[in-house]
Parts: structure tokens; C-alpha cells; sequence
């Protein structure tokens, strides 16, 4: 190696093992993120709040009712409230779906092939009134079934989960936290690491020594490099050891597109580190468009298919959405390189661009 | 007070000559706001659909065309085997694929109830799960449609009695996730802004040396901090209102409730996150600590508020923990007042809750925040 | 200002850090109109002291009285008497000249007439009157450390406390800004300043000479010149230091 590469190399490492703060931050926080959000994301809704209100009271109300509690996911909190003032129940938040057995239940059960039981959901989340509103409609069923001598089924459509049968959520967001917890912090590292210099003067030191800028970036990146990969396969253990994610393919693989998904996150923060003045602004801009960009537009949580089409390709541009895919695809599916070239690809391209063009503006920088 | 005054026209003269503040404060949560009330959807469409169709009859094209009516599935491939779905599914190029077995139409046609397979990817629990509701609805109508068409319906339906659900969507009756994501994204904007910029003006003012001027001039404790979090204050209530505009005029989302409401108690929730800034700052001794100190709060508040994920979902354990957190009380204020215009009598928990920490929080910071140094 | 005794009054002060003695047992006297110089290598403690006195810092043990005010309980009153300009930079420089004296004339309490009497005032004496809208960054090293004098003096204090000011300022600039501490003194004020330039302790009229924490020497510079038996101040402080150390 270069002598003065490894010189620019050794004091960067010492900037960053000196800084007994920084350091913790590093290891410590990821840890905790990982193992904070890993219990805590849940999209899945569970113990929904619900107010029942039976103006039959007949056997056949109560055993409707008797169902909806044997499934698990309700919890009674209310029965036969106020039927004027159901709005409130909503607004004091204390039920999230209200049902109503109508007065003819029992009647119309009888004599009619469909007998209707109102549901109102706070629709307010979406994503729980969809599951309030499936799950109802599996009490139905289930009642449909115990109460009918036969239910014809001319043919039936079986559902097979594959890769994660038991839709377990840490699944799927620890692979995607690992992305986005990798991603937020190589960027913020290296974004301060170029700006401190600047401010402290420290670079305009560097730059007149004779030091090709290409010099500066690598030797500036490598630590971080390391450090950042580090961090990432101490969640990776976590992950896999603490929440029992498996990881069906290749460690070695998984391994080398972290290394590469590093570098991408590095090469962000570089270039924000080089067009803005004073870490203030560089910490600021690397947040604002790290964080919500990287948990939102990734597929993180919310599936990119979903999105308008201008916001999917958007979200190609995104480091995070191509290391989701690879991340989950290796540890969950067990596929190897030949199905994740693209994704691999576009990471590299994205660095490719982003180095280059901060390396431009670093060289035109002070004249 | 007329030295606040001084200290609070110096702080505006600050941001406002600071081009790049200017752009971070205004324009970027407007961008936010847009790309992520977009982007932001628990719905799930467009799943990516595979077909394997090994009985090629008229019965199994309609099986076919019933997944592709909906909007929900974008029909992509035509598959040779079994196998090569799942290539396609390895590949992530699908993420559901339909498998028709042999003599489908001939087992449906002498009712011996054939079974089709549908292979979903189930990586994404959650789109999953909603793919999954989506396949047992279509195989639903399907089963009714045989059987009208079979003509043993009426005789049949009679002697069925089925209870059936009707849904009721109050609030938000298109399921439209942009309506719970609006008021979220305002909140967390605000939390961050007020939160991020005291805490940094501060340590800024520490570390060029005007903060130790300050302090040996006959200033009180109090008018140091009014005039700090002040004209913070008036800039997070501008983003505010950029906020609600954005969401207003773009994707026609308007407060439902009272907007007096919603800004007075915007001020008590920006006590707890201006106190948490100055309490960052007094233990911070450069920009770069304050700054990891307020992201590291930043990232846990945000994801602990019930933003995305309902706090009834997570274990006991950790809904404990969201009681700690600010946002949490201001999501749902947000959230109620906007969506369902609850009044001030039903938010009085969250409001206590709300007022308590931020008073404490408060208080603690500025006690900390004394005028001498350490 | 308390008009019995001493401008400044120290007794026995000591200020630790952990298990550092930033400033170890202490004692003297700054009379009234005195230019009082503290003279030292860097971490001998003059800073630590200024702060002290300022009230920007608690003492471990020990007494003093700025103006007449107790350092623990009357910082409060104290500050209203003095002016503080420290190493670093205190003014704002992404103000103008202009705001950066309406700022600090409305922080002292100075009415709105007041203070733009006091601009006009300050500009033409500075001779920044052209340059009164410009951002405070664009000026000259030397001008700004007029400039940061001149505001910390709007509220017309007793006492003035100056932490190495002229450190990075050309001799020129620093010959004008002694010019300036001269014409306070001619209007009465007492000024307290430490330094490690040889030359402008010269222009004070009583020299304090610390080492580690401690005063090793102190007296007017003619008689210090006299008791160590040396030519210059530099001398003396060799002398002073090295001694010192010897005896410890």
C-alpha cells in the first residue's frame, strides 16, 4: 500500500477509536435498535379492542358472540354500550371495532340464506381495519361451518406460505433493519468525518501536502469500511442467534454484499460530506434524507409494488431497497448470486456514481 | 422580557441569513410530506401474480381471469411447471403463483372438488397476509359463481343460512393509508426540528465562544432560554402549517377537529421536545455529540410513537417503555384531532401525560442548563 | 460598585479539577484604576481564574469580592459591573456589525435609544462606519477584537476582564487595542488582563507572574526587574518560573 494512504488510514482510525462516545454509539446503538424494534415491529394486530353491541340476545347471538372470543385476536372490552354515543367509544379510543348483532338475528338466520352482522372498524389505521375485518370474516365462517349441515365446495384454493410459514415478522424486519441501520449510520460517520476537517482546518493542511484527493477519499473510507462491516455482522449474530432468523444461503455471500452495501453507505455520506460547509448542515441533510427515505422508500416496511410508479423508481435509487432484497432473499430464500446480480449491480453503480461525483467536487473544492 | 426580545431578533437574523437552514426547514419537509404520503401504504397491490396452468380447459381460464380482473394482482407469466415458479418466486420476479392441477376441469365437473395451489411468498408477513385474504375472497366468489352456474344454486342457497359481515369503514372509509400518515409525518417533523435545532444552536453558540459572553452578562437563566426556544417555537408552528397545507391542497387531507386545539397542544408536546434539545446540548460538548444524542432519542421516538406499527401490538415489555416517550401522546392527539375532530374531553389523558413530561423535562434541562460553566 | 477597597479582592482561592490543582491557594489585590496583568504559561491557571471571578465558574475553597460582590452568592450583581472578552471569538459572525452591537446593548439592558446612540458612537470611534452592514466574518482579525472590546463595554462596566485578547493579532493591531485599554483606564476603569506576551506586560502597571496554579512573583514591573536582577520581563519570567520549580 501507498506509505501516504496508510498514513491518511492510521489517523483516521485513531480520530475514530479516540472518540470513546462515537464508539459506543456505533456498537451500542445498533445493538439496541435491533433488539428493540425486532420485538416491537408488528404489523400483525393483536388484543383488538372491541365493543359488542347485541340487540338479539338469543342463543344464537350469544353463540356468534361466544366465537369471535374463542378466536384470540378480540378482546371484549365493551358489551352493549351506548348505542347513541358509539362515535365516542372511537374517539376515546377505548374500542378499535364495534359489532353489531342486529334485533332480528335469531329470525332472519332462520328463514334467510344470509343474515348481515354490522362491523364498524376505526378505519383510521387502514392496515388494522383490514385485519379487524378479515379476522371477523373468519368468525363468520367458522359460525357458517358449525351451523350449516353441509356447505357445498364445488372447489377450494389452498394458500401455501413459502419461506416464512409461520409469517413470522421478525423475519422480515430484521434483515431490514440490519439494511437501514447499516446504511444510517456509515453515512452520518463519513459525512461529519470530511466536514470536521474542513472546519477545523484541517484539510486545507492536508491538501497542500502532495496528496492525490483520490488518496483522501479511499483512505478516509477504509476505516469506515471496516468499522461498518463490523457493525453490520455483529447484528447479523444478533439477529440470527437472538431472534432465530435463519440464513438459508451462502454467509459468505451475505458477507461480501454487506462489504459492498457499506461502501455504498459511505459513499453517501462522502458526498454529502463534500458539497455542504459545516457539519451542522452535513449531519442535518444526512438525516433528513437518510432516515425517512430509508425506512419508507425501501420496502422496509411498506411494499414498493404498492407505490405510485414515479416513487418506484425512485426507490431504485435508494441503496437500501437493492441490500433489502438481496439481505432477505439470501437469509430467508437461500438463493445465490445468479439471482442477485441486478440488485448487486445497481449497489455498485450507485457507489460508482456517488464517489465519483463527490470526488469531483473534492478535487475543485479549495482553489 | 426586552431582552428577550434582542436575543430572540438575533436568533431569526441567524436562521434566516443561513440559506441551507432555510431550505432544511421549509422546503425539505414539504418534499417529505409529499413523497411520503405517496409512498407510505400498508395496502398491498400489484402483487406480482405467476400461473401455472396444467389443465389448460375453459374452467381453469377462469380461474385465470378472475385474478387478473382484480387490481389487486398484476398477471405476469405464464409457467411451464411447478418449478419454475418457484424459480420465479426465488427471484422475487413474483410473489404469487397459482398452480391448476391436471383434469382440473373434469374433477370440477364430476364435484370432486379439485384443489388449486396458490404459492405466496411470505417473506413480507404483512403484504402476506393481506395476499392471502385477497385469494381466499376470489376463491369465495369463484365457489358461489360454480355454483349458480351449475344450476343446483337455488335449491342449495335455500337450505344454507350464512351469517355475513358488513364492514363499515368509519373515518377513513377508502382505506386510504395517506390519512393516518399525514398527521404522523407533521408530528415527527415537528419533533425533529424542535428537538434537532435548539439542541445544535446551542452547542454551536458553545463552541464558537458567544455562549461564555453570554453567560457573563447580566442576562437571567430564563430570558436565555426563552430567547432560544422561542423563535424555534415560531418556526416549528411555520412548518406546521406548511405541513397541514401540503396535506391539504395535495392530498386534500384537512383537520377535521379544531386547529386551535391542535396548536396549543403542539406547544405543550414541543415543551418535552425543546427541553430534550437543551438537555442534549448541556451534555454535549460539540455539535456532532448533540447531534448523535438527539438522533439516537430521534429514531427511538419515532418508532416507539405508533407511527407505523399500533403500540397494541407490541409486547407488554415495550408498550411500557412507549409511556416514556412524547410522541407517542402527540401521534394520537394529532391523529384524533385531524381524522376524527375528537374533542379536548376524550384527549385529557394524553394531554396530562403530555404536560407532565414536558414540564419535568423541561425544567430538568434548564436547571441543567445553568449559567455557569460545568 | 461598592465603594470601599479593592476593585478585586482574592483570598486563598483554589479551584480543582478532579484531582488537578487548576488554581492552588491564591491571594492579592487589584486596586481601582489599575491595569492588573497575569502573566503565564499556558495551563498555569489564568483562565481558570478570570472565570472564577467572572462567575462562569464555582472556586473549591477560598474568597474573593469583584466591585465589592461575593463570587458564591452576588455573581449575579457582579456581572452588571464588569466586562468579559475572552481568547475566543464572541461575536457572531454571520451578523453585521451593525446587529452584533444592537444585540449586546439589548442583552446589557440598554434602551433602543440608548443603543443606537451607542452605534453611532462605537462606528465612528472604530472607524467602522463603512463597514457598519457588513457580516462581522469579513473583517480583520485586529478590528474584530476592537470591535468584541467595544460591545462588551456597552454597559459602561467598573471592571474589565480580558483573557489573552490580542493572541493572533498582528503588533500593529495589538499597539491600537493597548491604545484603547489605555483610554478606559484614563476614564477610571480598572482592567484585569492576562497574557504571554512579554512586551504587553510592560504596559501594565502590576505584574502577577503564575506557574502551575500558584503566584510565583508579583509587583510592579520596574521592581520586579529589580528583585530577580534581570533587563527584561523576559528574563524576570524565566527567573520567576525556573525558580519556582526549583524550590518545590
Amino acid at each position: 500500500m501507498n506509505k501516504t494512504l496508510s498514513s491518511i488510514i492510521k489517523k483516521e482510525f485513531r480520530h475514530i477509536l479516540r472518540d470513546k462516545q462515537t464508539l459506543i454509539i456505533i456498537f451500542l446503538m445498533p445493538v439496541m435498535m435491533l433488539i428493540l424494534f425486532g420485538y416491537a415491529i408488528n404489523l400483525e394486530m393483536q388484543n383488538i379492542k372491541t365493543a359488542i353491541v347485541d340487540n338479539s340476545k338469543t342463543p344464537q347471538s350469544r353463540d356468534f358472540i361466544e366465537k369471535i372470543i374463542s378466536v384470540n385476536f378480540f378482546r371484549i372490552v365493551s358489551v352493549d354500550p351506548d348505542y347513541n354515543n358509539l362515535e365516542s367509544l372511537f374517539q376515546m379510543r377505548q374500542a378499535n371495532c364495534i359489532v353489531v348483532i342486529p334485533y332480528d338475528f335469531a329470525r332472519k338466520l332462520d328463514h334467510q340464506p344470509q343474515t348481515k352482522v354490522q362491523l364498524l372498524i376505526d378505519a383510521s389505521d387502514p392496515n388494522a381495519a383490514n385485519y379487524i375485518n378479515n379476522y371477523l370474516n373468519m368468525v363468520a365462517n367458522l359460525y357458517n361451518l358449525d351451523h350449516n349441515d353441509f356447505v357445498i365446495q364445488p372447489l377450494s384454493v389452498e394458500p401455501r406460505l413459502l419461506y416464512n410459514p409461520d409469517m413470522k415478522s421478525a423475519y422480515f424486519f430484521v434483515p431490514g433493519l440490519i439494511a437501514v441501520i447499516i446504511l444510517l449510520i456509515c453515512a452520518l460517520l463519513t459525512s461529519i468525518a470530511i466536514v470536521r476537517e474542513k472546519e477545523n482546518g484541517t484539510l486545507e493542511q492536508i491538501l497542500v501536502s502532495p496528496v492525490k484527493p483520490i488518496h483522501i477519499i479511499i483512505g478516509k473510507v477504509l476505516p469506515y469500511m471496516m468499522i461498518g462491516f463490523l457493525m453490520g455482522l455483529m447484528i447479523l449474530v444478533i439477529g440470527h442467534f437472538w431472534f432465530g432468523v435463519p440464513v438459508a444461503g451462502s454467509v459468505v455471500l451475505l458477507n461480501l454484499m454487506m462489504i459492498l452495501y457499506v461502501v455504498t453507505g459511505l459513499s453517501f455520506g462522502l458526498l454529502i460530506s463534500t458539497i455542504t460547509k459545516s457539519q451542522q448542515i452535513a449531519m442535518m441533510a444526512t438525516l433528513v434524507v437518510t432516515i425517512l427515505p430509508t425506512i419508507m422508500l425501501s420496502g422496509f416496511i411498506f411494499p414498493i409494488a404498492s407505490m405510485p410508479l414515479p416513487l418506484q423508481f425512485v426507490s431504485r435509487l435508494i441503496p437500501a431497497t437493492h441490500f433489502l432484497e438481496i439481505i432477505r432473499s439470501i437469509m430467508l430464500k437461500g438463493v445465490g448470486i445468479s439471482e442477485l446480480y441486478k440488485q448487486a449491480g445497481a449497489l455498485a453503480l450507485i457507489s460508482l456514481v456517488l464517489l465519483g461525483v463527490s470526488m469531483k467536487k473534492f478535487s475543485t473544492h479549495l482553489e | 422580557m426586552h431582552r428577550v426580545l434582542y436575543l430572540v431578533q438575533k436568533e431569526f437574523r441567524q436562521i434566516l441569513r443561513e440559506k441551507a437552514f432555510i431550505g432544511i426547514i421549509f422546503v425539505m419537509p414539504f418534499i417529505q410530506i409529499v413523497v411520503l404520503g405517496f409512498a407510505i401504504t400498508t395496502d398491498v397491490k400489484n402483487v406480482t401474480l405467476g400461473v401455472v396452468d396444467y389443465d389448460k380447459s375453459s374452467a381453469s381460464r377462469r380461474i385465470i381471469d378472475a385474478f387478473d380482473k382484480t387490481s389487486s394482482f398484476i398477471y405476469m407469466y405464464n409457467l411451464e411447471s411447478e418449478k419454475a415458479a418457484q424459480k420465479k418466486l426465488d427471484e422475487g420476479l413474483i410473489k404469487v403463483a397459482i398452480i391448476i392441477p391436471e383434469n382440473f376441469e373434469r374433477d370440477l365437473r364430476s364435484a370432486h372438488a379439485p384443489v388449486v395451489q396458490a404459492l405466496i411468498d411470505g417473506v413480507d408477513g404483512n403484504s402476506a397476509g393481506v395476499a392471502t385474504a385477497y385469494v381466499s375472497q376470489i376463491a369465495r366468489k369463484l365457489q358461489i359463481e360454480w355454483l349458480q352456474d351449475a344450476g343446483v344454486a337455488p335449491q342449495v342457497l335455500s337450505k344454507m343460512h350464512l351469517t355475513q359481515i358488513e364492514p363499515r369503514m368509519l373515518y377513513n372509509a377508502s382505506l386510504e393509508s395517506k390519512n393516518n400518515i399525514i398527521p404522523g409525518i407533521i408530528a415527527v417533523l415537528l419533533t425533529m426540528i424542535t428537538a434537532f435545532l435548539t439542541g445544535m444552536s446551542i452547542v454551536r453558540e458553545k463552541e464558537i465562544g458567544t455562549l461564555e459572553q453570554l453567560m457573563v452578562t447580566p442576562i437571567k437563566n430564563y430570558e436565555l432560554i426563552l430567547g432560544k426556544i422561542i423563535p424555534f417555537i415560531i418556526v416549528a408552528f411555520l412548518l406546521m402549517l406548511v405541513g397541514i397545507l401540503a396535506g391539504g391542497l395535495i392530498f386534500g387531507i384537512w383537520v377535521k377537529g379544531s386547529i386551535v386545539l391542535l396548536f396549543a397542544l403542539s406547544i405543550l408536546f414541543s415543551l418535552s421536545t425543546l427541553g430534550l434539545g437543551i438537555f442534549a446540548s448541556t451534555v454535549s460538548k460539540t455539535q456532532q455529540q448533540a447531534m448523535f444524542i438527539a438522533w439516537f432519542f430521534a429514531i427511538f421516538a419515532i418508532l416507539l410513537s405508533g407511527f407505523f406499527i399500533p403500540i397494541q401490538n407490541m409486547p407488554d415489555w415495550v408498550q411500557v417503555v412507549t409511556y416514556l416517550n412524547p410522541l407517542r401522546y402527540f401521534i394520537v392527539i394529532i391523529r384524533e384531532i385531524y381524522l376524527k375532530g375528537t374533542p379536548l374531553v376524550y384527549l385529557l389523558n394524553e394531554t396530562l401525560a403530555m404536560g407532565i413530561f414536558g414540564l419535568v423535562t423541561f425544567t430538568l434541562a434548564s436547571l441543567r442548563f445553568h449559567k455557569r460553566l460545568s | 460598585m461598592r465603594s470601599n477597597g479593592y476593585a478585586v479582592e482574592v483570598e486563598n482561592l483554589t479551584r480543582i479539577f478532579g484531582d488537578f490543582k487548576a488554581v492552588n491557594d491564591i491571594s492579592f489585590q487589584v486596586e481601582k484604576g489599575e491595569i492588573f496583568g497575569f502573566l503565564g504559561a499556558n495551563g498555569a491557571g489564568k483562565t481558570t481564574t478570570i472565570r472564577m471571578l467572572c462567575g462562569l465558574l464555582l472556586p473549591s475553597s477560598g474568597q474573593a469580592t469583584v466591585a465589592g460582590f461575593d463570587i458564591y452568592k452576588e455573581y449575579e450583581k457582579i456581572k452588571q459591573h464588569i466586562g468579559y472578552m475572552s481568547q475566543k471569538f464572541s461575536l457572531y459572525e454571520d451578523l453585521t456589525v451593525r446587529e452584533n452591537i444592537e444585540f449586546y446593548g439589548g442583552v446589557y439592558g440598554l434602551s433602543r435609544k440608548e443603543i443606537s446612540d451607542r452605534t453611532k458612537e462605537l462606528l465612528d470611534y472604530l472607524n467602522l462606519n463603512q463597514q457598519a452592514d457588513h457580516l462581522t466574518k469579513s473583517l480583520p482579525v485586529g478590528w474584530k477584537q476592537r470591535l468584541a472590546l467595544s460591545t462588551a463595554l456597552l454597559h459602561n462596566p467598573p471592571i474589565i476582564f480580558l483573557d489573552e485578547p490580542t493572541s493572533g493579532v498582528d503588533p500593529v493591531s495589538r499597539r491600537n487595542f493597548w491604545l484603547l485599554i489605555y483610554e478606559l483606564v484614563e476614564q477610571g476603569k480598572t482592567v484585569f488582563v492576562t497574557t504571554h506576551f512579554m512586551d504587553e506586560a510592560e504596559y501594565c502597571h502590576r505584574l502577577s507572574i503564575m506557574k502551575d496554579g500558584r503566584i510565583e512573583a508579583m509587583g510592579k514591573p520596574r521592581e520586579l526587574k529589580i528583585k530577580y536582577s534581570a533587563d527584561n520581563l523576559n528574563d524576570v519570567f524565566l527567573k520567576a518560573v525556573q525558580g519556582g520549580a526549583a524550590n518545590e
